[in-house]
């Protein structure tokens, strides 16, 4: 029982939801194609107006045809019933022993209609109205029985009991219009028209004031004509409308097309293709916009042109200035190399000017080695030896050659490796610059405390990080640490000798192997390096098995804040990972 | 500022431009007095309720209004006029009584002033009666004065009729609103001519003329004809509606007749509508609304029942006469000429020649025992077809039958027929005990016309004609004109199948018809045999010296004049065997 009647109300708002969801999609489509279109808001707005303007134009016009054609229609009826009412007039008035001569010698004419005056009269307008009538009419005297005559099918309940009344409170020869609808016997809908009602003017003569006189006069015709005459308003109108419409989805289109044309080249512009140009037809203003386009683009191609010429000269001269010092560098290196080894035989001062320009000299050299390096890159020379190898045994290459210096720090190292191998194709020589250089720089600072280095694997990728709880990165600082000579604090000096050029080497190691490279670091929380290799050269890395934020320092956060246990990571890592 | 200006200048130039064209070529409308098929204008009379404070006499005005109302088939309104006693008995449908006041007299007599405090009192209604209308619609012209009288109570709501005459009765002008007069047109036996049946059918305002018009013609003859004719819509047949399309009138039937009796119903329709159509339009007959056959329509022309049966509107028929005791016949330029055979022949002792409609011509001998047949072709010789102690003036029926009336004493008479073969006696009881004078037949081969003596004065009486050969019988005998005042007829002729011109003894000359009194139309002295074809009405005339012409009743100046010209031209009346005893085909 309870069941049943919870899933019958879950049902319906299921079903409300499901509809409110879709027309929320679509009110969403249609706002978007809305705000997108400047074709259908113009069109729009044109057919709205346009509208407006017909209808008023429309019903005024509608209004203006109704009237004159009834305003004519009365005046003719009005002056057909006058003309009528003089000839019953006539009848009336003619002295009795003429009205009912024997209708033999009369024959078969007007004359028709019998003994009663007024029944002569009204078969007389009878006769007048045509042989297919264009009015009927109704005469009657109240004060006389009998006297009450119509033509021909007319049925009197066409004259509403007002009109009557009207009729006989008005002076005797004033006309009353009325708008009705007129009844045939014989037919069943009943026909709009108009009666005309009069009293009959007979002041002046025998006759008692009583005879009322009606002329109906049907207007289906006039109806009718307006009618069509509606239809085709409303049809020119939505002609005029669609025309209209069709006319300004037209116009925006010469407008919209050039400008939607730029925009695609401005797009494939942005997006590095600076050959990109655009169609000039016409002197308009879409052409001058054209030009314009087409000016910007070459200026900026020709600016971009410059710079990469400017910076490959730089680099070349970096190259060159490399390769120059070598030479007096290596002629150097000798003479000290002497002095050197011979500081047992000079006195302390010498001995120990020898020491430090041994050392200055070694420094000098490194950093020559990773100038010439580095301007290998810059020029594209630099090339990948790949052989499959297992990441575990780079680490341990890498960590072995790192454990001298370590112990001068007395910093211990925290290996977590996998148990299985963990294959990828690199160049090892490559990586393991790399993780020296990763290790070299957390010993420099990790001020002592332990470093871990964890190793990662899944299906397509292999990943190294390298984790250190020194001070740690400032924010913003997770990118500009691979920058050329750049140091977190300028004042500090380098230690262990590191030439400024490690990690931007490492970096452009890292890229070359389709790989990532990337820092995280907080103040106070340390910093850790990750290194995200394909497993196999060449293939697109999607993702990394190792998170870049340390798990403790994640989980640290999520105990901190239930509100948002994964999105601080995620950003971190997303924004890091489109880098 | 320079458009704006051009604008303006624009809209003032195109306004100024006039909105009805001039010029082009004229255009073409359609005959707008070709009128409304199916119906004339008319007028009706509604009828009022009666009001409390008339007077009876008024009462009595407003009762024979509400009687002449056609809007009301039970005459509801008229029964309000009646007490509530007399309402229950009274039956307006037990016939019509037509009356006819002049005005110069009083419509009511006068009766003693009715007191205030009366309760009851009586109106008489004074006229002349003229005819009755049967059930069937037939109007039975009548004579006799009108003298009826009108019981009134005062009842609370004023006077009320508490007895009154049976029936309807309604004035001359009365009918001639409430009832339509239609002329019904039937087949005779022989499926070949057509016979017309005038009715007056009451007006329905909530249909049209035509329409009125077909459904009476669907239910049949009056009782007068019933035996006589036949109609070739099957029985059962109704009548879905009529209306116009395309220059036709539309007859939309619900079934469609035996397949060789298309041509007559066609001529039957075309006949009975005539009168409303003028003649303008044509016809289309369907069933239930679909096309009569079932690819192509049913239209009838115009003139359908003319070229169905000739005689009903004859062309290029010339007149035959005596002259110089041979039978002549009358050419184009009124000039006569002897016909071919015997009968062209100078003879002098055959008088009162009849023409048959095949070329035959009949004629009786002086001494009336004798009426011998000549064929009007060369060679044609005189044969004796009958002979008898005292036979009437021959005449010729469609079929080619010969009638004549043989009286063996002075107040018997035998109605003879005969065709080339054979004799036939009539069978016509009502007249074996007469005199008859003279018999026609009409061309429609249904009437009858026969002149009967009844002591010193003569009156002329309409048949019908059932059957043929041995069963012919002749029915129906209808006195058209009285023989009031000793009056004799000299001769009779037929007009058509409807009207029958009598010339009596007074040389007067009458249109009699059993559907309307008697007309007088013209008389002169001079006229001693009359003979008619439709339009044409010929008289042979004999002036105070014995000479003789046959004159034409011209319409237009209404004027006997002479017809028959001599070799030189001249029309006057020239010796005493001059032209005489013109005689038609038939008739």
């Amino acid at each position: 029982m309870p069941s049943s009647p919870k899933k019958r109300r879950r049902t319906p708002r299921q079903v409300v939801r499901g509809v409110r969801r879709r027309a929320r999609r679509a009110a969403g489509g249609v706002r978007r194609v809305w705000r997108r279109s400047l074709q259908l808001r113009v069109v729009t707005s044109t057919m709205v107006i346009s509208i407006a303007v017909v209808a008023v134009l429309g019903v005024f016009l509608m209004q203006q045809i109704i009237a004159t054609t009834l305003q004519d229609r009365e005046r003719a009826a009005r002056s057909e019933a006058q003309a009528d009412r003089n000839a019953v007039l006539g009848y009336l008035n003619r002295p009795s022993g003429d009205v009912s001569k024997p209708s033999v010698d009369s024959g078969d004419g007007l004359q028709r209609g019998g003994d009663s005056p007024l029944s002569q009269a009204v078969y007389t307008l009878a006769g007048r109205a045509g042989a297919v009538p264009r009015y009927s009419v109704i005469a009657r005297n109240d004060n006389q029985p009998g006297e009450f005559f119509v033509t021909p099918n007319i049925d009197p309940r066409s004259i509403p009991a007002g009109l009557r009344e009207e009729v006989s409170k008005k002076e005797a020869g004033e006309d009353s219009t009325h708008y009705g609808d007129l009844y045939y016997e014989g037919r069943r809908e009943p026909v709009r028209g108009m009666v005309i009602g009069t009293r009959l003017d007979t002041s002046g003569t025998m006759l008692d004031s009583g005879y009322e006189i009606y002329h109906l006069i049907p207007l289906d015709n006039e109806e009718e004509t307006l009618n069509s005459v509606l239809r085709m308003l409303v049809a020119v109108g939505a002609a005029l409308v669609l025309l209209l419409a069709a006319i300004a989805s037209l116009v925006t289109r010469q407008v919209v097309t050039p400008v939607r044309l730029t925009r695609q080249a401005a797009e494939r512009l942005a997006a590095g293709r600076l050959d990109e140009r655009l169609k000039v037809r016409g002197e308009d203003d879409l052409a001058r916009l054209a030009t314009s386009f087409n000016d910007m683009a070459a200026n900026l191609a020709l600016k971009i042109h410059q710079l990469e010429e400017l910076s490959h000269v730089q680099r070349q001269f970096v190259s060159d200035v490399s390769h120059e010092l070598r030479t007096p560098l290596t002629t150097v290196r000798m003479a000290a190399d002497l002095l050197y080894d011979a500081r047992e035989d000079f006195d302390p001062m010498a001995a120990r000017s020898a020491e430090l320009m041994q050392n200055q000299l070694n420094r000098f050299e490194s950093m020559l080695a990773d100038l010439l390096e580095i301007s290998r890159y810059d020029a594209g020379a630099a090339e990948l030896d790949v052989d499959p190898v297992d990441v575990r045994d780079v680490v341990l290459r890498a960590v072995a050659d790192s454990e001298a210096l370590a112990e001068r720090h007395s910093t211990r190292f925290d290996l977590r490796l996998p148990g299985e191998p963990c294959m990828a194709e690199m160049d090892s020589r490559r990586v393991e610059r790399i993780l020296r250089n990763l290790l070299f720089n957390a010993i420099e600072h990790g001020e002592g405390r332990d470093i871990v280095v964890s190793v990662g694997a899944d299906r397509d990728a292999v990943a190294v990080a390298v984790r250190d709880h020194g001070v740690g990165l400032k924010p913003g600082e997770e990118n500009m640490v691979f920058d050329r000579f750049w140091r977190a604090d300028p004042s500090r000096a380098r230690t262990i000798g590191g030439t400024g050029l490690g990690l931007a080497i490492s970096r452009e190691d890292a890229v070359l192997h389709g790989g990532w490279l990337q820092a995280w670091g907080a103040q106070g929380e340390g910093s850790q390096f990750r290194l995200s290799l394909p497993r196999v050269a060449g293939a697109p890395l999607r993702g990394s098995p190792l998170s870049l934020v340390p798990p403790e320092v994640e989980m640290r956060r999520t105990w901190r804040g239930h509100m948002t246990p994964v999105l601080a990571p995620a950003v971190a890592d997303g924004g890091n990972d489109a880098d | 500022m320079g458009t704006v200006g051009l604008i303006v200048a624009l809209t003032c130039g195109v306004t100024a431009c006039s909105v009805i064209p001039t010029g082009g070529k004229p255009i073409s409308v359609g005959n707008p007095r070709k009128g409304n098929p199916l119906g004339d204008p008319y007028a009706r009379v509604i009828a009022v309720p009666p009001s409390a404070d008339w007077s009876p006499e008024e009462v009595v005005t407003g009762f024979r209004a509400a009687m002449a109302s056609v809007d009301d088939p039970g005459r509801d309104v008229a029964r309000k006029y009646l007490t509530d006693a007399f309402a229950r008995e009274w039956n307006p449908q037990s016939g019509v009584t037509v009356y006819k006041q002049d005005g110069k007299q009083d419509q009511y007599e006068k009766a003693p002033p009715v007191q205030a405090d009366a309760k009851q009192t009586r109106v008489t209604l004074k006229g002349t009666v003229t005819a009755m209308i049967d059930q069937d619609g037939r109007y039975w012209p009548k004579g006799g004065s009108l003298n009826e009288p009108f019981t009134l109570v005062k009842g609370a709501q004023g006077w009320r009729i508490s007895a009154a005459p049976e029936g309807l009765m309604l004035s001359e002008a009365d009918v001639d609103r409430a009832y339509l007069k239609v002329d019904l047109y039937f087949l005779d036996s022989a499926w070949q001519g057509l016979v017309a049946d005038q009715v007056r059918v009451p007006i329905d305002p909530t249909s049209n003329f035509a329409k009125t018009a077909v459904e009476r013609l669907l239910k049949g003859p009056s009782s007068l004809l019933k035996k006589a004719v036949n109609s070739a819509f099957r029985p059962g047949t109704r009548l879905i509606d009529v209306t116009t399309e395309n220059n036709r009138v539309v007859v939309d039937l619900t079934k469609p007749v035996d397949s060789d009796r298309i041509g007559p119903m066609s001529a039957q329709l075309a006949g009975t509508l005539a009168e409303l159509t003028k003649g303008g339009w044509g016809f289309e007959v369907r069933v239930e609304g679909k096309l009569y056959y079932s690819d192509s329509l049913l239209a009838i022309d115009a003139q359908q029942h003319a070229d169905f049966d000739p005689w009903t509107a004859p062309r290029d028929v010339y007149p035959y006469y005596l002259a110089d005791g041979a039978l002549q016949m009358l050419g184009k330029e009124n000039v006569g000429q002897p016909v071919q055979g015997r009968a062209g022949e100078k003879d002098g002792s055959r008088t009162r020649p009849a023409i048959s409609g095949q070329g035959q011509v009949a004629a009786l001998s002086e001494d009336g025992t004798k009426v011998s047949v000549a064929p009007l072709a060369p060679g044609g010789e005189w044969q004796d077809w009958v002979t008898g102690a005292s036979l009437t003036p021959p005449s010729w029926d469609r079929y080619d039958t010969l009638w004549t009336v043989n009286r063996p004493t002075g107040h018997s008479s035998v109605v003879v027929r005969r065709d080339s073969r054979q004799q036939y006696q009539v069978w016509a009881p009502d007249l074996n005990a007469v005199h008859v004078t003279s018999l026609k037949v009409a061309r429609d081969g249904v009437h009858v016309a026969v002149v009967v003596k009844n002591g010193t004065e003569e009156e002329v009486k309409i048949g019908t004609v059932v059957g043929q050969g041995n069963g012919t019988r002749i029915t129906d005998l209808q006195s058209v004109v009285d023989g009031d005042g000793n009056q004799t007829i000299k001769d009779i002729a037929w007009k058509d199948g409807k009207t029958l011109y009598v010339l009596t003894g007074k040389s007067d000359l009458l249109e009699a018809s059993v559907a309307a009194e008697p007309k007088t139309l013209a008389s002169d002295s001079r006229i001693e045999s009359i003979t008619a074809l439709d339009g044409s009405l010929l008289a042979g005339a004999q002036d105070d010296n014995g000479n003789r012409q046959v004159l034409y009743w011209n319409r237009t100046s209404a004027k006997w004049e002479p017809m028959v010209k001599d070799e030189k031209g001249t029309v006057l009346f020239s010796e005493k065997d001059g032209p005489s005893f013109p005689a038609y085909p038939l008739g």
